[in-house]
């Protein structure tokens, strides 16, 4: 049988590599690296119904592959990969978000070769992260994802972009370092065989309890300085209104859910009985970040800094349903995960395009640009209303269960982040009703409806919008069925 | 039995239909030769879905029956410690019983007239493919709504319809008003869609264990048939219970404008006339009173929360009249005037008549379509929408005053006119259960009063704009008569408003309103008692229509003197009770000054600290810097110093640490 995972991960460092060296073709390595990418996730997917079946390699996860890498005495670190349900989300999440971006940032002229290699090598380091089952190979990825972000931020930015691409730097590489010694300590304390998952996952029960706390806190600042949680959050606003749209795309819709998903992994699924412990901590950061993202989106003037505060309030929501510590929860910030990933892109996309058509992203400096940008208006009120939850679109499901498990964990509690929604909705509404409708204000002459790769990209993104948000059981059923560690009674 | 009972699986088809007609139009409308095409595609499907609903209710009228058709698994969840231990899949469907047969019977047949008389109406418009698409829209979400089988379901196209609802307000975009008036009725909804939804939360988590025949459990939200509720109307009791009904009524009163969230259905006049017609007087805004009675049907209220329903139907049916009252804006005062019916609807499912709210949901759907396609009419006609610059249209437009008198009197319950009968049911059904509690008194009254303010304020309309020599304002345009397409919706909506109240007399039509419980209760008993109040009613309706004519009739305008003691009142209903300068406060003023405040101590405290810790940062390395002076003996003392300084670590701390935690 075909080591698929290593196969993607060859494919996209040949892709980058490729990419880099191709000059003006470089748009279309990129794109056929993508379609390679998508074919094979797709072949991925189309194992699906003989799941168990293909559990070899490594227990518990499907097309897992070990071989050992560092072998020296006590340290025994292996290659190893492997998927399960959740991780399979994100992969998928990945490919989708990388064709997207490629298509979406056709137009690029600007050095379009290293543009893109830097795109496919983002994509490439999330990949690894999301299969990788082995500490170091895990970290490697982790750090790996920070490198070309920095650069897409600091030559493709805005004008302020060296600041935000060195703050995004320093910030978040303070919270790996955080995360690698819980790590590194996990393996050590725990007396793990090896750095593999499934060695640490069965070692972490030996740890008391008050060290599987701390340990745990450790990893829950080194991921959650990524989620953002309040108030680790400041770096996201900055990164994102400096960086170009790809890589804001890319960064809303894939780094923050490094973090979700390396909490799900390696703290959460390790190390219950430490989540058990400083549970109240997390929530009380789960409902900060969840208000404080919604209000702090309510008073933004810049179109992509309010998008940005509104990704905290969802990943908020994300952290509360991780925490509760339940399946159901932990299939909620699964799909709130995927769900964000495709419209924050969407709605990142859109205020790419907002900025390049109207020359500015100032909600009250712009009005009324349905009638010269009716498609752009479009994708703008599909991503707003996708985001704010409404029904047959993608956000829905995801909250509903996120709300439901809420209810379920934790009784009227739930009534926090519901209340929080009426703000939700009203930022995105006030926006729509300053932005696209109203007499038209600040719209440039010349202005013109989006370029037809723009218009693919967007569109790709709210086909799939609507899609899962009518068929959610496509996503879910994928999740569910799976061997996942983290849910209880499977 | 039952030869039509055999389309019931096809219910579905229904709004499949609709979101065809939507794809096409949406999708191709904008490129047919004329813009009118798209628009006959969306009045040929709503026909067609006409055609089935009304099948399909005739079958329901022949032999009730319930039937559940189209199981999907939209969700399958996992198990959850706690309330669902086994986990559950959420199962869409369809749901064909005697009252969304009923609903469905009203929602394409209104809907079909609307469309039609659209063609005439909105001919003149741009963006004629997005109106007849989103429309096609809204029929295909709130025929859904009607068919949903389970709360979940039911909540999908409620928020479905409500952005729907949301577009079509907003239809004349390009106006500052039309846009803030969309924003406020999604935003006010949403109020009550949150509430509602922690309801859904609510009676699932209690029904989930607890449920018959393992329908719950298995089935999530599924609702589960049965001749009595969980809980029968006012008999049950349990805290969570009470909470989970307050819930359903607040979303409820969202989406039916109810006392206090009703001040987003008057500024939603904004939209086209024909929106009002259907998706704020017939349809959607009647889907918070049908929700109710699903509740109370397939769950139950308990004592409480039948006593708040009651009070807040009793007095939003009275309160809404007031402002209808005084309000120039021929459409203002429908829209009040439907605030005040729902009211009365809630009132009577409160009461625990569910099918008596029904009844005047079904009357009234017809009637105030009447009204407002009539209204519409002469807006089309005159270009204004303000009664004092109307009067004597009725020389130039005969038939829409006949339309708009007819259904004048339906409202104002004269018999033999569709609301007479409905609305004395909803006043002999809360009086017969004046005794169960001393607190429905004052709301029966306030009810008992909202009628002669209601004959009064649409005969105030009717005089203003269609008595009198001429039009009070020259400038108008010479009145006439739309076209045959909104002739032919107008001649058969009054036909309605004059037999719909009558067709309860029909055999299998109270089964509809009943659920098809075979229970004599509609009307309900009449003895003396009732024949006296319905007679006090209606002459109630005379005297207020003898007032409007006395004050307003052949062209005559009333004016309240300045120094009338009336004149403070008068201004506080012309103001809306200040209703919505206090949400606007709330809303703009306080949230956003909080996301104001908020925001700068995001940027100056938050993000301040860090931008402290970059400068001690840059201060200590340039500090660290002058260490290294390049003198070995200095290097030499600070190598002794770390090793001192990790035997300390290794040998004292790291113990204790170790110790303390108890690890290995």
């Amino acid at each position: 049988m075909l080591p698929i995972l290593s196969l993607v991960l060859v494919t996209l460092l040949v892709g980058t590599v490729a990419t880099f060296l191709a000059g003006a073709r470089a748009r279309w390595v990129a794109l056929g690296v993508s379609a390679v990418f998508l074919a094979e996730v797709g072949t991925l997917f189309a194992q699906y119904p003989g799941w168990p079946g293909y559990v070899n390699g490594v227990p518990g996860f499907a097309d897992g592959q070990s071989v050992p890498w560092i072998h020296l005495g006590w340290l025994q670190v292996n290659y190893t990969v492997g998927v399960d349900g959740i991780s399979l989300i994100f992969i998928l999440l990945t490919a989708i978000l990388q064709v997207a971006t490629v298509v979406y940032s056709w137009g690029e002229e600007r050095r379009p070769a290293a543009y893109f290699g830097l795109v496919l090598l983002t994509c490439l380091g999330c990949f690894g992260v999301f299969v990788a089952l082995d500490i170091l190979l895990f970290f490697l990825f982790w750090e790996a994802v920070l490198v070309p972000m920095f650069f897409l931020i600091g030559y493709w930015g805005g004008p302020r972009r060296r600041y935000a691409a060195l703050k995004f730097f320093v910030y978040t590489h303070v919270a790996s370092i955080v995360m690698l010694v819980g790590l590194l300590a996990l393996a050590f304390y725990s007396g793990a065989a090896s750095f593999d998952f499934s060695a640490v996952y069965a070692a972490a029960p030996t740890l008391s309890p008050v060290v599987q706390a701390f340990l745990f806190l450790s990893l829950f600042f080194g991921f959650g300085v990524k989620f953002p949680i309040v108030p680790f959050h400041t770096w996201l606003p900055d990164a994102h209104v400096e960086a170009p749209t790809g890589g804001s795309v890319l960064l809303a819709g894939l780094l923050l859910k490094l973090g979700g998903y390396g909490l799900i992994r390696w703290a959460v699924e390790v190390l219950p009985e430490g989540l058990a412990h400083v549970r109240p901590i997390l929530f009380f950061v789960a409902f900060l970040s969840i208000g404080w993202g919604s209000v702090v989106s309510l008073a933004q003037r810049d179109l992509k800094r309010m998008v940005a505060f509104s990704s905290i309030n969802h990943m908020g929501i994300v952290l509360l349903a991780i925490a509760l510590g339940s399946s159901l929860g932990l299939l909620a910030a699964v799909l709130l995960m995927f769900a964000h990933g495709i419209v924050s892109g969407l709605l990142f996309m859109t205020a790419g395009s907002v900025h390049h058509t109207f020359g500015s992203r100032d909600i009250p400096a712009i009005g009324g640009i349905t009638p010269t940008t009716p498609a752009l208006s479009t994708m703008i009120m599909v991503g707003s209303l996708a985001s704010l939850g409404l029904p047959a679109l993608i956000g829905f499901p995801a909250e509903f269960t996120a709300l439901l498990a809420t209810w379920n964990g934790l009784g009227y509690w739930v009534m926090i982040p519901l209340g929080i929604l009426v703000v939700t909705a009203s930022f995105y509404l006030w926006m729509m009703q300053r932005m696209l409708f109203g007499p038209a204000r600040g719209v440039p002459a010349e202005a013109h409806d989006v370029p037809w790769y723009e218009g693919a990209g967007m569109g790709l993104l709210v086909a799939l919008t609507v899609l899962f948000g009518v068929l959610p059981g496509l996503l879910v059923n994928v999740i569910v069925s799976s061997p996942i560690k983290g849910f209880p009674g499977t | 039995m039952g030869a039509l009972n055999g389309l019931f699986g096809y219910a579905f088809l229904v709004p499949l239909l609709m979101v065809a007609s939507f794809a096409i139009v949406g999708l191709a409308g904008g490129r047919l030769k004329r813009l009118e095409w798209g628009g006959w595609v969306a009045v040929a499907f709503s026909g067609a879905a006409m055609v089935v609903g009304v099948l399909i209710s005739v079958g329901e009228m022949l032999s009730p029956s319930s039937y559940t058709n189209v199981q999907y698994t939209w969700l399958h969840l996992p198990p959850a410690p706690g309330t669902f231990p086994n986990g559950f899949e959420l199962v869409v469907g369809t749901l064909v019983d005697p009252i969304s047969a009923l609903l469905l019977l009203v929602v394409t047949v209104v809907g079909f007239l609307v469309m039609l008389y659209s063609i005439g109406y909105m001919h003149h418009d741009r963006g004629l493919p997005r109106y007849y698409a989103e429309l096609s829209l809204f029929l295909a979400a709130m025929t859904g709504l009607v068919l949903a089988n389970n709360l979940l379901e039911f909540f999908v196209f409620w928020e479905l319809v409500g952005v729907c609802s949301y577009f079509l307000i907003g239809f004349y975009y390009e106006k500052p008003s039309a846009a803030s008036a969309a924003k406020e009725a999604f935003l006010v909804t949403r109020v009550g869609d949150v509430m509602f939804l922690l309801g859904i939360f609510l009676y699932f988590s209690t029904y989930a264990q607890a449920g018959p025949a393992g329908g719950w459990a298995a089935n999530g939200f599924v609702f589960v048939h049965g001749a009595q509720p969980f809980v029968p109307v006012g008999t049950g009791n349990g805290t969570t219970l009470t909470i989970a009904g307050i819930l359903i009524l607040g979303g409820a009163a969202g989406k039916s404008a109810q006392f206090p969230l009703h001040v987003w259905l008057p500024d939603a006049m904004e939209g086209p006339t024909t929106v009002s017609a259907l998706i704020h007087a017939a349809t959607m805004v009647a889907a918070g009173v049908y929700l109710l009675a699903v509740t109370s049907l397939f769950l139950g209220f308990t004592a409480t929360d039948s006593l708040v329903i009651v009070a807040i139907g009793g007095f939003t049916a009275f309160f809404a009249a007031t402002m209808a009252v005084v309000h120039p804006d021929i459409k203002r005062v429908i829209a009040y005037s439907t605030i005040s019916q729902l009211g009365y609807m809630v009132l009577a499912i409160g009461a625990g008549f569910a099918m008596v709210g029904l009844y005047h949901l079904f009357t009234h759907a017809f009637f105030k379509a009447l009204l407002f396609l009539a209204a519409g009419s002469v807006i089309h006609a005159v270009g204004t929408q303000n009664l004092f610059q109307m009067g004597g249209l009725k020389k130039r437009m005969r038939l829409t005053a006949a339309a708009f008198a007819i259904g004048g009197l339906a409202l104002a319950g004269i018999p033999p006119f569709a609301g007479f009968w409905s609305k004395d049911d909803i006043l002999a059904a809360v009086f017969s259960q004046l005794g169960s509690h001393p607190a429905y008194w004052p709301f029966f009254l306030l009810a008992f009063a909202g009628v002669f303010l209601t004959a009064y304020y649409i005969f105030r309309a009717w005089f203003l704009a269609f008595s009198g020599p001429t039009t009070r304002d020259p400038t108008l345009p010479e009145a006439h008569e739309g076209p045959w397409v909104m002739q032919v919706p107008l001649v058969v909506l009054s036909g309605f408003a004059v037999v719909a109240g009558l067709f309860v007399f029909l055999p299998g039509f109270p089964g509809l309103l009943l659920n098809g419980a075979g229970v004599a209760g509609i009307p309900p008993h009449y003895g003396t008692t009732e024949l006296l109040l319905s007679g006090a009613s209606v002459g109630l309706a005379a005297a207020g229509i003898g007032l409007a004519w006395f004050l307003w009739g052949n062209g005559r305008v009333f004016v309240l003197p300045e120094s009338s003691p009336a004149q403070p009142v008068c201004r506080l209903l012309l103001a809306r009770y200040h209703f919505k300068e206090a949400y606007d406060w709330v809303g703009l003023r306080a949230v956003y000054t909080v996301a104001r405040a908020a925001d700068f101590v995001d940027q100056y405290v938050i993000d301040g600290t860090v931008h402290g810790f970059e400068r001690a940062f840059a201060a200590i390395s340039d500090r660290l810097r002058r260490i290294q002076s390049g003198i070995v003996s200095d290097y030499a003392a600070y190598v002794v110093a770390g090793l001192l300084l990790v035997f300390v670590l290794l040998l004292l701390v790291a113990p204790w640490i170790v110790a303390r935690l108890g690890g290995s």
